[in-house]
């Protein structure tokens, strides 16, 4: 790095991985902006999607679901428990989608400037941060309305709240580990994108996001635990308001889970990375 | 007036023996009937475009065909266990998957078809620099495979009622089934969506985001049309809000058709069949008046 050239063949292994990842990690936020500007490029309604894309779905959501068709919410107000839920699903969904994407869509890249490949995914989920950052704001928003409005404090002020950022982290660690797959798969078709488009709908449905674990009938729910999403939104949800149930065993299962799949995922693209990037 | 050069339509013709004879010439057929013959003319093309897009569903997927099947009875299945048995969501005395796949049938001659359809210019953009075909054949071509959604439908529906029929000896079928109504209803549909596409197919040719727009509009509009829930569920002085999505009175005469003891509205049925005259026609308009100066710029 003093000043010096060397020129050499690619680092092995998962640890070198890492360690090259921080090494350039000034690229992150490249990556990043890459893939905002190239998600409202060319749109007419351009960076005016970013805030039309979680508002309205939600709202409409809870229109139908909570007030027509009265789902019950674990005696929460139902837009905050759907809020609550969505950041979760959200975090996850929409970091595999951009993580999915991130190899095919910055293919120019390889052969102008070099860069550890296993940052693209990474740094291709930042649009899916910014919405975090939005629905994030929205939801305290919405909190601060419903306390004043019931008189209430919905929110525990408890060492809970830690547990519902680690389901948070979780829920993005989950993604990326996907994405490490995903992105290798989703190099060579597109086709790969619009079949993850059709699993996430049914994923999402299967989710208790629009609905709490415990309205699920008693014979279901142990099949229902064996998402490990499902146990993650639970988890988020105890930990923020206090309703719904904790599975301390499941969610350390969860946790060590995603940590196995990370290291596996890596392994998988650092393995891989090389052959797909030379044979375009 | 815009001017093309054109080849004959004779010429275009692909099992024509005759000597092609070529005519280049001002296109005069601003005319809508000389344009629906036109059509009439090219329909080998409107055959050809929709084998294409038939094929296009599953090609590249590595399960071929039996893709098809599992994307569409994957969701059905699971939706109907989430908001069946999960929410409790009413279903007007007959199982809920019964009554779920029974919204689905007409829903699913909307939803796909306007996708599909909508991106018939598009996707054949090559295609267009390079022969001359009526434009509007496209977007009906790119409807067609929509239709197979319907079919799987369908059919499961009949399945998922003999399996009623044989396990607990009920048949939950109308009194009076009355296939022709419901076929009918079907129809209008079919017809209301290849009008919206009229439209949709050429925004989506000229702007990348129509697509978002509409994914999104259709994700939603389902919410609005009585397809998870019944009308019942509505109260009753905002039901007719909910008539006024012209979606809401084909799917309900579909269900009061096929299954017992519902009611439907045949004065919102016409309002629908009107609606969809008006778009239609203002629809082949903006269609025609718009393809060549948005054929120069895709």
């Amino acid at each position: 790095m003093n000043g010096r050239w060397e020129v050499s063949p690619q680092s092995p292994g998962v640890a070198a991985t890492i360690g090259e990842v921080w090494q350039h990690r000034g690229l992150l936020r490249f990556v990043g902006d890459r893939a905002l500007r190239k998600t409202y490029r060319r749109t007419v309604l351009g960076w005016l999607w970013l805030f039309i894309n979680p508002l309205f779905p939600l709202a409409l959501r809870a229109l139908v679901f909570g007030a027509l068709l009265g789902v019950g919410s674990d005696g929460l107000p139902y837009f905050l428990f759907l809020l609550a839920g969505t950041v979760v699903w959200e975090v996850f969904s929409t970091s595999v989608m951009w993580g999915t994407r991130s190899l095919e869509m910055n293919r120019d890249l390889y052969g102008q400037v070099y860069h550890p490949r296993a940052i693209l995914p990474f740094g291709n989920m930042t649009p899916s941060m910014l919405n975090l950052a939005l629905k994030i704001g929205i939801f305290a928003l919405a909190l601060a309305y419903y306390t004043v409005r019931d008189d209430r404090v919905y929110l525990r002020g408890d060492w809970g709240l830690l547990l519902a950022v680690g389901a948070l982290l979780l829920a993005f660690l989950f993604a990326l580990a996907l994405s490490f797959f995903t992105s290798i798969w989703g190099e060579k078709t597109r086709d790969m994108r619009f079949a993850l488009g059709g699993f996430m709908g049914v994923w999402y449905l299967l989710t208790p996001v629009m609905y709490p674990l415990s309205q699920v009938p008693a014979e279901y729910q142990g099949w229902m635990l064996l998402n490990p999403l499902a146990i993650i939104v639970e988890t988020f949800k105890w930990g923020l308001f206090g309703v719904g149930a904790f599975y301390g065993d499941a969610f350390a299962g969860t946790a060590l889970g995603v940590l196995l799949l990370l290291l596996g995922g890596l392994t998988y693209f650092t393995r891989r990375e090389a052959r797909v990037v030379a044979e375009r | 007036m815009p001017t093309f050069i054109n080849e004959s339509p004779r010429s275009a013709h692909p099992l024509s023996e005759r000597a092609a004879e070529w005519v280049i010439a001002a296109d005069a057929r601003d005319r809508v009937g000389d344009r629906a013959a036109e059509v009439w003319q090219y329909r080998q093309i409107l055959w050809f475009f929709s084998l294409k897009a038939l094929r296009t569903l599953y090609s590249k997927t590595h399960l071929g065909v039996w893709w098809i099947f599992l994307r569409t009875l994957i969701p059905l299945l699971v939706g109907s266990f989430v908001y069946g048995s999960v929410m409790n969501i009413a279903s007007g005395g007959v199982p809920y998957l019964v009554f779920f796949l029974a919204g689905q049938v007409p829903w699913s001659c909307f939803d796909g078809p306007l996708v599909r359809g909508s991106r018939g210019l598009e996707i054949n953009r090559q295609l267009l620099v390079k022969l001359y075909v009526p434009r509007i054949i496209l977007p009906l071509g790119g409807m067609t495979p929509g239709l197979v959604e319907p079919a799987i439908v369908g059919v499961v529906l009949l399945c998922t009622l003999a399996y009623y029929r044989i396990n607990e000896g009920i048949w939950y079928v109308s009194s009076d089934p009355r296939p022709l109504v419901a076929v009918a209803a079907m129809v209008l549909v079919l017809a209301f969506t290849f009008s919206v596409t009229l439209f949709t197919s050429v925004w989506q040719a000229r702007a990348r985001d129509a697509r978002f727009v509409l994914r999104y509009v259709v994700g939603f509009w389902v919410f609005f049309t009585p397809v998870i829930y019944p009308l019942s569920q509505v109260p009753a002085e905002l039901r007719w809000l909910m008539h006024l999505n012209p979606l809401t009175a084909p799917v309900e005469t579909f269900k009061w058709a096929v299954l017992p003891g519902l009611e439907h509205s045949w004065a919102w049925l016409c309002y629908t069949a009107a609606i969809t005259v008006v778009m239609f026609l203002a629809g082949v308009r903006f269609f025609m008046r718009a393809e060549s100066e948005t054929m120069d710029k895709i």
